[in-house]
């Protein structure tokens, strides 16, 4: 298994963002451009009458090929941090730029373009659809590009192989266990080779050992295939594995 | 338990969009009930409503043929008999609306609007009338619909008596019975007769015949049939409203499939209201659970299923059959009363069949909820709370 | 975009409810398209009793063959008119009365009225498609009489070997059952012309004339040479334009009256769909949200639940449909408001009728789920992140 099985981008423009950099120890703090970069982010939602802050002026930036860990009590705007930088959400004031694109000033339709080119997506309940099997769903993401059928049921398997679940790839969620199920979503994270994989809770649902083999499989997707994560977390054993940990509170980044 | 009842009912606030359309589908199933039923009632109400104390007598083959003149002055004679009125079938097209449908009547003049005395004809027109050979009665639907006035000359087109008619409106008249036509026109038998071909003279086409006691109907009509039984021509004699049903057994297939419709829509409701409560019981397991957890016992749960979906029926009825009286009574009704009114002379929601149209939304509602409200009584507490939290 | 067995399996999976709506918008299309079959069994019953090359002549004035009377002498003058403009087959055409009597109906109580067609001999000469099918024909000039399959059995007295009164003290013996494709025919009686018109009082006189003209394009010369003759004072119809003037009133009525019933099942059964629909989205938001996250558009999760929805509509549509075509075994017995007598007949599929009961369903579940679509596409992709 090399990097190179999970290359071949379905877009070209996106190469040069994934491209590789060639000095980079794996285990070293990576020192790359900025992938992610929030200058002075606020987010307010008004519920009832009463606004509420929920990030405050908020500045971030995370390089290319980081792994980093956002911890944090409940309510400290952390899931709110991962939404805007996953472009789900945009912020109510200040500059939110990921992969290059502004996410404030985009449409709609235009943020889930962006999801659907740089985001790989790892819920804590894993959101499989429950009607479709194991490659089926990690095929999903794939549909929303221009590769021929074959090509994309390859890529899936290819993506499943990575995760070491090509025994399961006809078994429905419901015949998975949690680990595996949380295996297959990391598989359809990867699938389309994203720029950044946002990590919401990822073992939260999980016992200690699946809960570690998950947080293996990222250091591996990290290390070897160069990938981006951002992972939210309460968990201190997965906030180990980052290279980087940062903490929330009441909206700002201590 | 009113209590109950009331906690139960404020769970259809949970889902407004859900409560809403549910109710909106009932209410249109029960519409579509409540007409179909109507359409059948009032089918019913020509023969249900006939006067009891009138036989007709006709040719006893063939409607097409028509009687001896003289069979009228004969039954006259008959004991019980009090009053006869013989009229042909004119069949009359207005040159300028040929599709509009009515039905036109020859009648013997002096003794019509005594057989017939629930068409209610002022003194000054039936005067009128007698005095004026090329006089017509007309009914007050069909004359609102053609603008006809009393003065008025008009000229209609025969389809049995060739040739055009001209006619005086002399008066109007409006029916005080649910089962008579208000858009007839009478004229007078004379003025056929006296001008129709010669091979068409002094027949007519059936007779009207009130009794002094209608206990005795049965034995006069009798009398009336034997009496002919040796002459060329044989009668049929039988109660208006016998008349009625064996005209409308004709149409019974359609009847029956009425019938059967206005049961398939209540399937219709039925599965509308039995899918809503169906869905409210599975996403409320947790809440059953709870429920159960801190004492409610099972019954109680059943209860707030049941209690939900009565409500539910109960406000579907109210907004169905509260759409349906007023909107058949002045709308729909009135439409087919007027141009329906040979077949449909009254057609209004009656309060009996709104009653049942009520009663019957809030039993499906009932009904549907009976498989859920067990589903719910035997939610396992341990397994509920467990399945969600 | 969304892949349809996502859908297809969706609802597969959630089977009672999806039974439940299917089921309902099942019902709906049986009605409408059993409507729309009876309004087409009446049509084509009547209309397989004409012919393109035969031409009625009645009265003028007449709207039906049982108010119309034509004379003897004047039957030969329109069949020279026929030859005159070309009607070579003989016979060239049948002078026939038309009456309707009253029997007692079997199986149920009550009277009804039934056409007794007063034909001469060569009335089935005439009509080559008829064809006695049980029995024989009857003598010629006697009071024996054929009765049409549809009515056989249906009517006291008209089995083969009963009889029936025409008058008093004049029994009419059936001796044969006649077919004729399955027109209008054979709701008919079918008795010597002559004992008819001695029965009902009419000598001399027959109803209407039919006569076969070599093509049907020489009818314009026929009519105008019946028509144009004002002594005679008779009219020309093709029997076609004729046969269908006796069936729409009846035709429109059925369809009028299945067109509003389906109307107010339609609504019921798409509110019904609109609740399915509407509970899948509730239900699933966090799924929808998860799509969304993974860079589905909005019209795409429209798109992909106003599928979902027309699946199920067209499944429920499917299932009413073939429910509808398995009607055509029904027959039935009604009166044909033209001629106040009866007329058996059946349930019609078309492929017009099929097609439009499914276009039917398509928009009833276009139309029910696209509340809940846009309810759908309207969820937010934040909704995957809630646990």
């Amino acid at each position: 298994m090399t990097p190179s099985d999970l290359d071949a981008p379905p877009d070209a423009g996106k190469a040069e963002a994934t491209a590789p950099e060639q000095n980079r120890k794996s285990a070293a703090p990576p020192k790359g451009k900025p992938i992610i970069e929030l200058v002075n982010v606020t987010k307010t939602y008004v519920r009832g009458k009463e606004p509420l802050t929920v990030l405050d002026g908020l500045n971030l930036t995370i390089e290319e090929g980081a792994f980093e860990a956002l911890m944090g009590p409940s309510g400290s705007g952390k899931s709110t941090l991962l939404n805007l930088i996953a472009g789900l959400d945009r912020p109510t004031s200040g500059k939110a730029v990921v992969a290059g694109n502004d996410i404030g000033s985009m449409s709609d339709g235009a943020l889930a373009k962006f999801r659907a080119r740089h985001i790989g997506f790892i819920f804590q309940s894993y959101n499989l659809m429950p009607v479709l099997t194991a490659v089926e769903n990690v095929e999903l993401p794939l549909l929303l590009t221009k590769l021929p059928a074959a090509e994309r049921r390859k890529r899936a398997q290819t993506a499943l192989r990575v995760v070491g679940l090509e025994d399961r790839m006809d078994h429905y969620p419901r015949q998975l266990s949690g680990g595996q199920e949380q295996r297959v979503a990391i598989a359809r994270a990867i699938v389309t080779d994203p720029t950044i994989l946002v990590c919401d809770e990822p073992t939260g649902d999980l016992d200690r050992k699946s809960a570690d083999d998950i947080l293996a499989l990222l250091t591996k997707l990290n290390t070897d295939f160069k990938k981006t994560i951002l992972m939210v977390t309460h968990d201190p054993a997965a906030a180990e594995r980052a290279t980087i940990t940062r903490h929330l509170n009441k909206g700002k980044l201590e | 338990m009113i209590k109950l009842f009331l906690i139960a009912a404020r769970n259809l606030k949970r889902s407004w969009f859900r409560t809403i359309f549910t109710i909106a589908g009932a209410a249109v199933a029960l519409i579509a009930f409540i007409m179909l039923r109507t359409v059948l009632w009032s089918w019913n109400a020509v023969s249900e409503y006939a006067a009891q104390d009138r036989l007709a007598t006709r040719h006893k083959v063939t409607m097409i043929m028509p009687l001896p003149k003289r069979y009228a002055e004969d039954i006259r004679a008959v004991p019980g008999v009090k009053q006869v009125a013989f009229m042909n079938w004119f069949g009359a097209k207005i040159p300028t609306a040929p599709d509009e449908f009515f039905a036109s009547l020859a009648v013997e003049s002096n003794t019509f609007f005594d057989v017939w005395d629930e068409m209610v004809v002022s003194p000054e027109d039936k005067a009128r009338w007698l005095a004026d050979k090329k006089g017509a009665i007309v009914g007050h639907v069909l004359a609102k619909k053609m603008g006809w006035k009393v003065g008025d000359k008009i000229v209609l087109e025969g389809t049995i008596y060739p040739g055009d008619w001209e006619f005086n409106i002399s008066g109007i008249y409006k029916a005080s019975r649910k089962s008579v036509d208000d858009s007839e026109f009478i004229f007078h038998w004379d003025y056929l007769n006296d001008s129709a071909p010669a091979e068409m003279k002094d027949q007519i086409g059936f007779i009207s015949i009130r009794v002094t006691d209608t206990s005795r109907s049965a034995e006069i009509a009798q009398a009336i049939d034997r009496m002919f039984d040796e002459r060329d021509v044989q009668t049929a004699t039988m109660s208006e409203r016998a008349m009625n049903l064996s005209f409308m057994a004709g149409f019974s297939a359609l009847l029956t499939a009425l019938d059967v419709v206005s049961i398939i829509i209540l399937g219709i409701m039925l599965l509308i209201l039995g899918n809503t409560i169906a869905m409210g019981v599975r996403e409320r397991t947790k809440e059953y659970a709870v429920l159960r957890a801190i004492g409610f016992e099972p019954w109680h749960v059943r209860f707030f299923v049941i209690a939900e979906a009565a409500a539910l029926g109960i406000l579907s009825g109210a907004v169905g059959v509260g759409i349906a009286y007023p909107f058949v009574n002045h709308f729909v009704g009135r439409a087919i009363e007027e141009n329906m009114g040979a077949m449909f002379p009254y057609f209004r929601v009656e309060p009996t069949t709104a009653a049942l149209a009520f009663v019957i939304a809030l039993g499906l509602a009932a009904v549907a909820s009976l498989l859920p409200s067990i589903q719910a009584g035997r939610v396992s507490v341990t397994d509920a709370l467990r399945r969600v939290g | 975009m969304v892949p349809i067995k996502y859908n297809v399996r969706n609802l597969v999976v959630r089977k009672r409810t999806t039974a439940a709506a299917a089921f309902g918008l099942a019902l709906v299309v049986f009605v409408f398209a059993c409507a729309l079959m009876l309004g087409e069994g009446i049509t084509k019953t009547l209309g397989r009793s004409a012919s393109h090359d035969v031409v009625v002549v009645m009265r003028k004035g007449s709207d039906t063959e049982m108010v119309s009377s034509i004379e003897d002498k004047h039957v030969n003058l329109v069949l020279a008119h026929a030859e005159q403009v070309g009607a070579s087959k003989k016979p060239v055409g049948v002078g026939e009365v038309l009456v309707v009597i009253h029997l007692d109906k079997l199986g149920t109580s009550g009277v009804s009225n039934v056409t007794v067609r007063g034909v001469p001999e060569d009335a089935l000469a005439f009509r080559p498609t008829v064809k006695i099918v049980e029995g024989r024909a009857p003598n010629p000039g006697s009071d024996e009489v054929i009765v049409g399959r549809a009515i056989k059995g249906r009517f006291k007295g008209l089995q083969i070997g009963e009889t029936f009164e025409l008058k008093k003290n004049r029994p009419m013996k059936v001796v044969g059952v006649f077919s004729d494709e399955g027109s209008s025919y054979e709701s008919e009686v079918w008795a010597d012309v002559h004992a008819v018109r001695q029965a009902f009082g009419r000598p001399g006189s027959v109803s209407s004339v039919r006569v076969r003209l070599d093509s049907p394009s020489k009818f314009d010369a026929f009519k105008a040479l019946v028509e144009g003759d004002r002594q005679l004072g008779l009219l020309a119809m093709r029997e076609t334009d004729y046969v269908e003037k006796q069936s729409e009133a009846t035709a429109i009525m059925l369809k009028i009256l299945g067109g509003i019933i389906a109307f107010f099942f339609a609504i019921g059964a798409m509110i019904g769909a609109t609740i399915t629909m509407n509970a899948q989205v509730a239900g699933r938001t966090r799924e929808i949200g998860t799509l969304r996250a993974l860079g589905f558009s909005k019209t795409s999760i429209l798109f992909s639940f106003l599928l979902e929805s027309l699946v199920l509509a067209l499944a429920g549509g499917a299932f009413g449909a073939i429910a509808a075509i398995a009607m055509k075994a029904v027959k039935i017995t009604m009166i044909n408001m033209n001629t106040w007598s009866e007329i058996v007949f059946g349930f019609e599929p078309t492929p017009e009728i099929i097609v439009s009961a499914l276009v039917l369903s398509a928009v009833m579940g276009l139309f029910g789920g696209f509340l809940p679509a846009v309810r759908a596409a309207r969820v937010s992709p934040v909704e995957a992140m809630r646990g």
